[in-house]
């Protein structure tokens, strides 16, 4: 009676488990629906690779649905960023690893040309208006890649994602002063290089 | 920020939106897919934390059996099994400490909140 009595709390409490989790299942992915593009160009930004931004931003999709999906909504973007800056730091350590190990083999990486990467700009803008934009965004991403990487983490989080020093600090792992601080640096450092071309 | 830090930024912020708003198809449709792939680790989790289980499993009972036939005196013939299962320990063990430290600054988050609100 007493087993009886459990199971029958058990499935009560089951459909309503079920459909918090369909509820959340939509909710996590209308988030990754608007975050993603931002976030596929600020890791393409640091890592200078579209395939390589594309990998890092899937592994940190996968891993905040796996890990912190039962989280509250307004803690996933900082979180999302957490996990993504540390897949382009690990990247970039990889990276370094790989190129000894290249540079001692004298290989080269094979240059891939992507057809469907280079097909005309769906958005129909000129191409004199698409070579300005494309200009303005060469500049700045070497600008920004110039910078030192906790100055660019904090530039992009703040500038180009639009989050606030609080979430920021959650992203970047380090307190909210830290934040203003590389930002103002970052600001500094990106008017000393763009300055001649922005103002 | 005085005036032109803020122009400046505003700038950059108007540059790369301009570069998001021209992704390709290619990399929406790569977006896509992670997306969907992500969304399905949702309602399979015990089964994507299990997968290096068959793997390490196939490679101790290799050990195992290789032990059980050549007895404990033949140390050079078990010793290629087990280096492999190293290597799929290993492999495991990285991805356990990345999630480590991530756990590790979630749990120093949560204290401090408990300070603040205590």
């Amino acid at each position: 009676m007493t087993a009886g009595v459990s199971v029958f709390a058990v499935s009560c409490t089951a459909k309503p488990t079920g459909a918090r989790t369909l509820q959340k299942q939509q909710q996590l992915g209308q988030f990754l629906a608007e975050v993603e593009r931002r976030a596929l160009r600020i890791a393409e930004i640091g890592v200078r690779d579209r395939d390589e931004a594309l990998d890092l931003v899937q592994d940190a999709m996968i891993k905040l649905v796996r890990n912190y999906g039962g989280r509250q909504k307004d803690e996933w973007t900082p979180l999302f960023y957490r996990i993504l800056q540390n897949g382009v730091r690990d990247w970039h350590r990889r990276q370094g690893v790989r190129n000894r190990i290249m540079v001692w083999l004298q290989k080269a990486k094979p240059d891939d040309h992507d057809v469907i990467a280079s097909a005309p700009d769906p958005a129909g803008r000129s191409p004199d208006e698409e070579l300005q934009n494309a200009e303005a965004m060469e500049a700045i991403e070497a600008a920004v890649n110039a910078l030192p990487r906790r100055q660019q983490e904090a530039f992009m989080l703040r500038t180009f994602e639009g989050l606030d020093v609080a979430g920021t600090a959650v992203a970047m792992g380090c307190s909210e002063g830290s934040v203003k601080t590389h930002c103002s640096r970052a600001i500094h450092a990106l008017r000393d290089k763009l300055g001649e071309h922005w103002q | 920020m005085n005036k032109t830090d803020e122009r400046l930024a505003e700038q950059a912020k108007e540059a790369f939106d301009r570069s998001v708003d021209g992704l390709d198809a290619a990399s929406l449709s790569r977006l896509n897919r992670a997306r969907q792939a992500a969304l399905a680790e949702a309602v399979r989790p015990q089964r994507a934390r299990l997968r290096w289980l068959p793997a390490t499993g196939a490679a101790a009972a290799v050990l195992l059996a290789v032990f059980t036939l050549q007895g404990p005196g033949e140390v050079d013939v078990i010793s290629a099994p087990a280096t492999d299962l190293e290597f799929l320990l290993i492999e495991e063990s990285i991805e356990m400490l990345e999630e480590l430290e991530f756990y590790s600054w979630l749990a120093t988050q949560e204290l401090e909140g408990d300070g603040d609100r205590g």
